[in-house]
C-alpha cells in the first residue's frame, strides 16, 4: 500500500521533470494506473520508456507496497 | 541469476513464438493483467503459450533482471522481449504488432477469432 504522494516522489526522484497522474483501480492503494509525462522518454522505445519509469518503481514493487501498475508514458516536448 | 535458469528461459523464448510469463494457465488466469493478456493473443488468432511463473520465485526475479521489467505478465515474441499489453496495445493500433507477428509466423493466422477491440 502507498499514496498518491510516495508513489510519485519515487517517479520524480528518478525523472525530476515528470509529471505523474495516478489512479487507484481497485481503492486498495496498490493496483494503479500511472501516467508518466517527461522528456526524457524522447528517442526512446515504448519498451524502453516504461523501463525508465519501474526502474523508480522497482523497490515498491518488490516489497510489495504497489502490486500492479497500468502505465501509459507521454513525451513532452522542452 | 542461477545459470540454469536462465538457459532455461532462453530455451523457453527460443522454441515458441509467442511466449507469456504470467499467473496462472491459459485456462485458468490467476491475476487479471494475465487474464487480459491471454484474451489478447486469443482474438489475435496466433498460436501462443501461457507459462505460469506464479509460484517460482527465484524464475520470476531472473526474468525481471534479463527484462529490466519487475511486473508480470511478460511476453517474448520470437526470442524478443514485448512487455506486456501496455506496450501491445499501442503497437496493435499502429499496425506494428501485425507486422512483427506477420513476420515471426510467416503469414497471417490460420483463422483469426475476432478483431481486437481497443480501449
Amino acid at each position: 500500500m502507498i499514496d498518491d504522494d510516495a508513489l510519485t516522489g519515487l517517479i520524480v526522484d528518478r525523472l525530476p521533470d515528470a509529471q505523474v497522474s495516478i489512479h487507484d483501480r481497485t481503492g486498495t492503494m496498490d493496483h494503479f494506473n500511472v501516467t508518466v509525462r517527461s522528456q526524457a522518454f524522447k528517442g526512446k522505445t515504448l519498451i524502453e520508456q516504461h523501463q525508465l519509469v519501474y526502474r523508480a518503481l522497482k523497490g515498491a514493487l518488490a516489497d510489495g507496497r504497489v502490486h500492479a501498475v497500468e502505465l501509459t508514458t507521454i513525451i513532452t516536448e522542452s | 541469476m542461477p545459470e540454469d535458469l536462465k538457459e532455461e528461459i532462453a530455451r523457453e523464448v527460443a522454441s515458441t513464438r509467442i511466449v507469456v510469463y504470467g499467473k496462472g494457465t491459459k485456462m485458468a488466469p490467476r491475476c487479471g493483467f494475465t487474464l487480459e493478456t491471454v484474451e489478447f493473443f486469443n482474438a489475435l488468432g496466433y498460436p501462443f503459450e501461457v507459462i505460469d511463473v506464479l509460484e517460482n520465485m527465484p524464475k520470476r526475479e531472473a526474468l525481471s533482471e534479463i527484462t529490466d521489467w519487475p511486473t508480470l505478465p511478460k511476453v517474448f515474441i520470437n526470442g524478443k522481449f514485448f512487455g506486456d499489453t501496455d506496450i501491445l496495445e499501442p503497437m496493435a493500433a499502429s499496425g506494428e504488432l501485425k507486422t512483427t507477428l506477420e513476420e515471426a509466423f510467416g503469414g497471417a493466422p490460420a483463422a483469426p477469432k475476432a478483431t481486437i477491440n481497443l480501449r
